[in-house]
């Protein structure tokens, strides 16, 4: 080959790429925004290992040629080498690849989905944590009030025998609360049994659908996914 | 064989990234279908380890010592995957397809014999080590949940009956793999020292998307059969005993290794003073508090600071992990024992250091057991 390598010392490699380093300008803003100019570099890298391994691509495709053309020139029967076992091989590692990233593919946008359900999961989960903290601190905040209240009207001396009215209030307002505090308990723990009884039962599910899967697939594991089923059909 | 020679050609065929990787294993596949159900569906992180593998031994091929001891642990390791002799040779023969190919031109008979003399180099060193470790242990242990405790939104604690028993070092680790996530494997540390009736104490915090801890964190879980990988890690307490006080900092999960130190210390004849430094981001991440302050409460030399790094309404410690262990004073005089959070343990790491705690003295671990 006269057309080099990949050793000519003289060629930028991709490792370069990733290397590089820029000055920063000295004079503040002047400069380019430094993300941006990564994010650049990083997608030239990726097309320049494109490009390479479209270059080995197409050499072994040269080669293929080429000694197809010397064995017509030889034995005159180019056939036998228009496509041979090695090269059928290389082809068959080729689509099995593009298979396997596929489904990388599919694991990896399956992950970020749970991902981002688990986080919007957290979030909604603090948000209610929250709003219970404040809720509690309100009510707790209005407790002390009433509590320093009566405490500094008890302490005024006369200790002003409340009017049957008053204390019929003060028992009702009292009553009051707690049924209150009773029925906020009792809706706070019908949510969260609610929820977790959904999580359950999509464990349930999920752990059905798991066996199911187990039943289908024959013994060996996975093998359709990696996409060599459809080589043989 | 020709060092140089070796690295020039892995130079060469490097640039080619993932595709070299997956020129391999689907070769290798294509060759001998029956290995396909030894790897997980999503080949993505192994080809990684694949590079990652390959970077290092090339780079350390003139340090022997270093280079055979990775080679060592490679080859007991892979064990639990159920590799045996006959897959080193279709790897082999897969690794050289792979860099022919990629090769190109560059390619010669010299540089091909080279790298099947490397190559046998290197399966001969792992095939030994794992036929070795025949004699010592089992390929991996069947575990049993036998109890699940939520313990707060987002971790829960494991108890797993090994079978056969398993004998391991305080603070060691072991690869789980989840029936229900097959092939996917993950190091947790054991939360406790060896006990009597062999259970295992693990720590297992829910990552976002994480496919192993979503299994291990799923009430589901109790019950199930796991398989265990030996026991592996450093972060063990330093034979002999050195006598000088222990300072241990436990980020989230990062509790378990540094709690089967504590019942370990608690058997020793004189245990040194032992503080540990626990902390989370808020108050629900400090999840087993309780438990910790039983033990102070029990052992005199234990002292339990609890600290929150996201809640500034904790009655206790605030802040990062790191500048709550460096308020309480000077540690030059301690052996130090970190684990969390890759980034907490390194600052904690880097923290205690400048402030004069010698190297040797400073036990960390990292095979991202974070990581899901």
């Amino acid at each position: 080959m006269t057309t080099g390598w990949f050793d000519d010392k003289s060629r930028m490699t991709p490792a370069e790429l990733q290397t590089v380093v820029f000055p920063t300008s000295r004079l503040g803003r002047r400069g380019y925004e430094e993300g941006p100019v990564r994010e650049f570099l990083i997608a030239v890298h990726a097309e320049f290992v494109h490009l390479l391994n479209e270059r080995t691509s197409l050499w072994q495709e040269v080669q293929r040629l080429r000694r197809r053309i010397i064995a017509g020139e030889g034995d005159g029967e180019p056939q036998a080498v228009l496509f041979g076992e090695a090269d059928a091989h290389v082809h068959a590692v080729r689509i099995l690849s593009t298979a396997q990233v596929t489904a990388d593919q599919y694991v990896a946008d399956a992950q970020d989905y749970s991902s981002r359900l688990t986080l919007e999961a957290k979030r909604r989960r603090d948000e209610i944590m929250q709003e219970a903290q404040r809720y509690s601190d309100m009510l707790l905040e209005d407790a002390h009030t009433k509590a320093r209240e009566a405490a500094v009207s008890a302490l005024n001396g006369a200790p002003a025998p409340q009017s049957d009215e008053k204390q019929q209030a003060a028992q009702a307002e009292l009553a009051y609360l707690r049924t209150y505090s009773d029925v906020y308990r009792a809706h706070l723990r019908a949510y969260t049994e609610g929820i977790l009884r959904g999580i359950e039962e999509w464990e349930r599910k999920e752990a059905a659908s798991l066996q199911e899967v187990a039943k289908a697939v024959p013994p060996g594991g996975p093998r359709a996914i990696n996409g060599d089923a459809s080589l043989h059909r | 064989m020709d060092v140089a020679r070796l690295r020039e050609s892995f130079a060469h065929v490097a640039v080619h990234g993932d595709e070299l990787p997956l020129f391999f294993y689907s070769d290798l596949f294509l060759k001998h279908p029956e290995v396909r159900g030894m790897f997980p569906v999503s080949m993505a992180a192994q080809r990684g380890h694949l590079v990652d593998a390959l970077v290092k031994i090339v780079s350390q091929v003139d340090s022997v010592d270093e280079l055979t001891a990775f080679l060592q642990g490679l080859g007991r390791d892979h064990r639990k995957f159920g590799a045996v002799a006959e897959h080193y040779d279709a790897v082999g023969a897969s690794l050289l397809t792979t860099l022919e190919h990629f090769s190109g031109p560059t390619w010669t008979p010299e540089l091909a014999a080279d790298w099947k003399a490397a190559y046998e180099l290197i399966g001969s060193v792992m095939t030994a080590a794992a036929s070795a470790d025949e004699q010592l242990r089992p390929a991996w242990w069947r575990g049993t949940v036998v109890a699940h405790e939520p313990r707060s939104f987002d971790v829960s604690v494991l108890f797993v009956q090994p079978e056969p028993r398993m004998d391991y070092l305080p603070g060691q680790s072991v690869a789980i793999e989840s029936s229900s996530r097959p092939r996917l494997w993950r190091y947790y540390s054991m939360a406790n020292a060896p006990r009597q009736d062999g259970l295992l104490e693990f720590h297992i915090r829910l990552i976002d998307g994480g496919a192993v801890s979503m299994a291990l964190t799923s009430s589901t879980v109790t019950g199930t059969e796991l398989r265990l990988g030996p026991p592996v890690g450093v972060l063990t307490l330093s034979q002999p005993v050195s006598g000088r006080d222990l300072l241990l900092v436990a980020g989230s999960t990062g509790l378990a290794p540094l709690k089967a130190i504590l019942d370990q210390v608690a058997t020793l004849p004189q245990p040194p003073k032992v503080h540990l430094f626990f902390g989370a981001r808020t108050i629900d991440g400090l999840y087993d508090l309780e438990n910790l302050e039983k033990m102070a409460a029990q052992y005199s030399w234990l002292t339990i600071t609890p600290a929150v790094s996201a809640d500034p309404k904790f009655a206790g410690e605030t802040g990062s992990l790191p500048d709550v262990v460096a308020r309480h004073g000077d540690w030059s005089g301690h052996d130090a024992y970190l684990a969390g959070p890759t980034e907490m343990v390194r600052d904690a790491a880097a923290r205690l250091a400048s402030a004069g705690v010698a190297q040797d003295r400073i036990h960390i671990e990292d095979f991202g057991w974070s990581e899901s």
